[in-house]
């Protein structure tokens, strides 16, 4: 029997030398095979499907028909297509996929991938394959932090420009007592950091804050502590998302707080959020926003034709996977060449407007594309007139102060 | 005062939902010797059927509380006779698998229809106020939540104690060797029984709907809580079970009140108090040592 | 009755029995077969998910090791996969020893987590058995959800280095081949502990608790060297799988990775030992090509499937093919 296993570990120490089917090398012609490959690597069963998923690969293919229609004959090429696989909120899947996009499927970019630990893992790939990733829906500051590099770039939101954006605009406005509430793991520990921060920083005081369980469905401890605090909260900040947001907001209505004088404020909340626990239980609600699709005129044309596509309004993740797309294929239209190196420095520094960014730049220091960010807050039910107009725009958070200062963790 | 009383009354409510799943789950243990992996995913089913009857047929909850519990118990059936049934002369752990395959499916195709947004279903407006207790007020639903399963659970136990099929049910649960020794064919009744419990799961899951997020993964999680729930009762003990689930509700309740620097403790505490029992008393609190299956 | 001796009467325990009256070119020839498929593998699957299909098949056939051999039916042997994930991770972040090392000193730290878990565990059977292992892997998910300076919380243990006396092992295609050899280890190791004398014992208690209680053996023991055991095979595979990905997250310990290993044991046959690498494999390529394939309900085809499995084709797929091959050797 040992004789056997040794057999077969020299066998296949043989055949790992010989190097069977090893990496393939590149073409040398501009672009690589010819074409421009996008992959949008995302949640397409799971909790993330409904902001993202699949409506984000249709808002790439629409960026793909407007970079044609610009640019006509004079694109750098016609053969642009979409690549697009599930990553069921498994980091290990995601790993997979990225490596599969970018070997297999020849992908010059990757885009989207929410779940912190995906999003960071895909960073990864990007790094070791010298290939371009955009991330759209991860959360975590630390893509621009200490897992930060050359080839990936942090587009729409991240922990603190929600944090500090909520926050800060809200105490400034007037709220100065805050109870927080936040789910113990990664997300909601960084979200109270910089929440408790922002809201320090503007003058205001955390009169209490609590860790939950996560995920919870049963919040009535802390929503029943909060009134009896001394001084009693202005305003219950809950750093909860997806499912555990729902059961709060839930009982958090249930609990009478707004009656009692709490308000409420979300760390981070998507317009499918709204859509699904509805206007009238969160009106009066703030939250910052990336992106809004009825903020201006500008937007309510792509979000008309996003409605005609796919038949609901885009929430801030689809106009920014659109806008990453279309951003990516200017830049190497610039670049006149996919060569990854070549595009990275058509994109940095760059200043941006499009539907989604507006003063936008992408930083060259940690490739965070900043942009200006929106505090908003949920209409009351009698004020929404159209489906999917949730919420009105309270102020515009200008892009230099709504992103933080690029970290010194982050060694590109 | 006024505040350990909060919490200790929303620990009931809490643990109301645990004893009300527990208590099918030992229902359906007794009669079949089958752990119904699935009992959470039935649960949500119960709270997605509620949802679903307002918003495609307008039926509001009330209905919902009859209609659906009637619905899922029929469905249990037809699993009992189509998928339980078939294994039922193998070893019960091939039905523990079975209701694990089940549970995927159940999950993914209330997904596939229906995404995984968690859905929006308001309280009853009959229930929307709060309930003064002196020294604390309440909301109305979740008093409403309470002494709706304190009745259910008592009216289990009456009709387990005072009709004749329960005297069976209960005969064969807690004392299964004894029953089949004595010749009384339990048989007619499997079918039946496990369309009670799973119809239990449905009552938990309509009561759900208005305060927790209706989603398909609302069960997946919960069911892990259910079986310590019902090992620390003691599995075949219909008491024990119900007992476990209102105690465990009141110890994450007051773990989270008061130990609330520590989060873990609130949720590890129903392992760690299954752990102390498995080491104490093996066959659960409640429990009686039987044969090794 | 365990769920092994189901089905003891129609089938032959292993392939290798139904083949043991074959030729002996036969035999020869189906080992050889095995191994070229095995050293082939990721030339011809995306050498990732050849990986993917190593590690899971160390973690099957430890559960298989538990509920074919011993009849216990762990559902909860994440806790162990995982915790050995997060211990190699850390073992090969801190200490950056060759990946072998970390694996194994991942593995060994798994298996003194089965120690008092398997403690207490081994105290009930059958059902109870399942309930309590999985509440236990529940916990330290928990656990390890709640000690985020160690296990990165859910962003997970990320940038683990993949260190092998200065070898490139950057291509999983390489990295395939770099972990074979541990892999046949723990599988060789698998296949000794159920051909030993001890692996016998197992058997019998399995088949009759209170008979091997009444020859002396003491049976909570025998389980719990069992249940550590297995620990440390499915420690194995968690230590590969936190090395094949470079990164460890919580998806490791939670339960449905316990129920995934499950599934691939029922899919290749309980009790055949080799059906688990067999149910590994077919899943992970399933999974696999469901996610590039634009179907969403991952669950709904495996679920489905396992039912199917569970209701008709208890052998599972080595089951069936030992039977197929024994009757057509016997005609």
């Amino acid at each position: 029997m040992r004789k056997r296993a040794t057999i077969v570990c020299s066998v296949a120490l043989l055949l790992a030398g010989c190097g069977g089917g090893g990496p393939q090398g590149s073409s040398d012609s501009k672009l690589s095979g010819d074409r421009i490959v996008l992959g949008v690597l995302n949640d397409q069963s799971g909790v993330y499907l409904a902001l993202s998923g699949t409506n984000s690969v249709k808002a790439v293919q629409m960026a793909i028909a407007d970079f044609k229609a610009k640019h006509g004959g004079d694109a750098i090429t016609d053969d642009i297509t979409v690549e697009t696989a599930d990553h069921q909120n498994k980091p290990d899947i995601a790993n997979t996929k990225a490596a599969e996009m970018y070997d297999r499927l020849s992908v010059d970019a990757i885009l989207d991938v929410p779940t912190s630990s995906a999003a960071l893992k895909v960073a990864d790939v990007a790094k070791e394959k010298k290939k371009l990733y955009f991330n759209i829906s991860g959360a975590t500051t630390d893509l621009t932090g200490k897992s930060c590099n050359k080839y990936t770039f942090h587009y729409a939101y991240d922990t603190y420009m929600l944090a500090n954006g909520t926050g800060k605009t809200v105490t400034e406005q007037g709220a100065k007592n805050w109870y927080i509430v936040y789910p113990n793991y990664a997300f909601g520990q960084d979200m109270e950091k910089s929440f408790s921060a922002a809201v320090t920083g503007a003058g205001g005081t955390i009169v209490g804050k609590d860790a939950t369980p996560f995920p919870n469905d049963n919040f009535s401890t802390f929503l029943l502590k909060a009134p009896t605090l001394n001084p009693k909260p202005d305003v219950l900040g809950t750093m909860q998302a997806g499912g555990d947001l729902v059961n709060l907001v839930k009982q958090y209505n249930e609990f009478k707080l707004r009656e009692k004088g709490v308000d409420l404020s979300v760390g981070l909340m998507f317009l499918t959020d709204i859509h699904s626990l509805t206007p009238a239980a969160l009106a009066g609600t703030t939250y910052t926003d990336a992106w809004y699709w009825n903020f201006d005129a500008e937007n309510r044309a792509f979000a008309d034709r996003f409605l005609k596509e796919t038949g609901s309004r885009p929430t801030f993740a689809h106009a920014a996977n659109y806008s990453a797309a279309l951003q990516y294929l200017e830049a190497v239209q610039a670049a006149g060449t996919d060569d990854a190196d070549a595009v990275v420095k058509q994109l940095e520094g760059k200043d941006i407007n499009d539907v989604f960014l507006r003063n936008g730049k992408i930083r060259a220091e940690d490739h965070r594309v900043i942009h200006d960010a929106y505090l908003a807050q949920v209409k009351p039910a009698a004020e929404v007139t159209e489906d999917w107009d949730y919420v009105k725009i309270l102020k515009t958070i200008p892009a230099a102060e709504a992103f933080r200062t690029p970290s010194a963790d982050c060694k590109l | 005062m006024s505040a350990f009383l909060q919490h200790t009354f929303d620990g009931l409510v809490s643990g109301a939902f645990l004893a009300l799943l527990a208590l099918g789950l030992s229902v359906i243990f007794g009669m079949l010797r089958v752990v119904n992996f699935a009992h959470g995913a039935f649960y949500m089913l119960g709270a997605v059927g509620t949802y679903l009857l307002l918003t495609e047929f307008g039926i509001p909850f009330w209905w919902a509380l009859l209609v659906v519990p009637l619905a899922l118990g029929a469905f249990g059936m037809a699993v009992e006779r189509t998928l339980v049934h078939p294994l039922a002369r193998l070893d019960p752990l091939y039905n523990f698998l079975l209701t694990f395959g089940l549970t995927l499916v159940l999950q993914d195709l209330v997904k596939l229809r229906y995404g995984t947004t968690s859905s929006p279903y308001g309280t009853p407006s009959a229930l929307t106020g709060t309930v003064d207790f002196g020294l604390f007020d309440f909301p109305a639903y979740r008093v409403f939540v309470l002494s709706f399963a304190v009745v259910a659970c008592v009216a289990v136990w009456w009709l387990l104690g005072h009709t004749r099929v329960g005297m069976l049910v209960r005969a064969a649960t807690e004392r299964p060797e004894l029953t089949r020794a004595l010749g009384i064919d339990v048989g007619r009744w499997v079918t039946p029984v496990f369309g009670f419990g799973i119809a239990l799961a449905g009552v938990a899951g309509v009561l759900a709907a208005p305060m927790r997020a209706v989603n398909p993964l609302m069960g997946a999680d919960l069911v892990i809580v259910v079986f310590a729930v019902v090992v620390i009762g003691g599995l075949g003990s219909i008491f024990g079970s119900v007992a476990a689930g209102f105690g465990i509700g009141l110890v994450q309740a007051w773990g989270e009140s008061y130990l609330d620097q520590w989060p873990i403790v609130a949720q590890t505490s129903v392992f760690v108090i299954m752990a102390a029992v498995l080491l104490w008393r093996p066959a659960g609190l409640f429990g009686r040592e039987e044969a090794p299956a | 009755m365990s769920v092994a001796t189901q089905e003891k009467a129609k089938r032959p325990p292993s392939l290798l029995r139904a083949v043991a009256g074959a030729p002996r070119g036969l035999r020869w020839a189906l080992l050889a077969a095995a191994l070229a498929v095995t050293l082939w593998l990721p030339n011809g699957l995306y050498p990732a998910v050849a990986v993917d299909i190593l590690c899971w098949a160390l973690f099957a056939v430890a559960v298989d090791l538990l509920l074919g051999y011993t009849g216990l039916l762990s559902f909860g042997h994440a806790a162990f996969w995982g915790t050995s994930a997060y211990a190699t991770g850390l073992v090969a972040i801190h200490a950056g020893v060759p990946f072998p090392v970390a694996v194994l000193a991942g593995a060994l730290v798994a298996a003194a987590l089965a120690a008092p878990i398997g403690y207490l565990a081994v105290r009930r059977t059958g059902i109870y058995f399942a309930m309590v292992t999985l509440a236990f892997a529940q916990m330290i998910y928990y656990i390890a959800n709640n000690r985020r300076g160690l296990t990165g919380g859910e962003n997970g243990l990320q940038s683990v280095p993949r260190e092998l006396f200065g070898l490139d092992l950057t291509d999983a295609y390489y990295f395939y081949y770099a972990a074979l050899p541990v892999v046949l280890l723990g599988l060789w190791a698998a296949w000794r502990i159920v051909h030993s004398p001890f692996g016998r014992v197992l058997v019998g208690i399995r088949d009759n608790p209170a008979r091997a209680r009444a020859l002396g053996y003491p049976v909570h023991r025998y389980k719990l060297l069992a249940f550590v055991l297995s620990a440390f095979i499915a420690g194995l595979g968690g230590g590969l799988f936190a090395m094949a990905h470079r990164f460890v997250t919580l998806d490791t310990l939670h339960w449905t990775t316990s129920g995934k290993a499950v599934v691939m044991v029922v899919l290749g046959g309980i009790g055949t030992l080799w059906g688990g690498v067999l149910g590994a494999a077919l899943l992970v390529r399933l999974e696999d090509w469901l996610s590039f394939s634009g179907f969403e309900a991952v669950g709904l085809v495996t679920g489905g499937l396992f039912i199917v499995v569970v209701l008709v084709f208890r052998r599972g797929l080595w089951g069936t093919a030992a039977d197929l091959l024994r009757r057509r050797l016997n005609r």
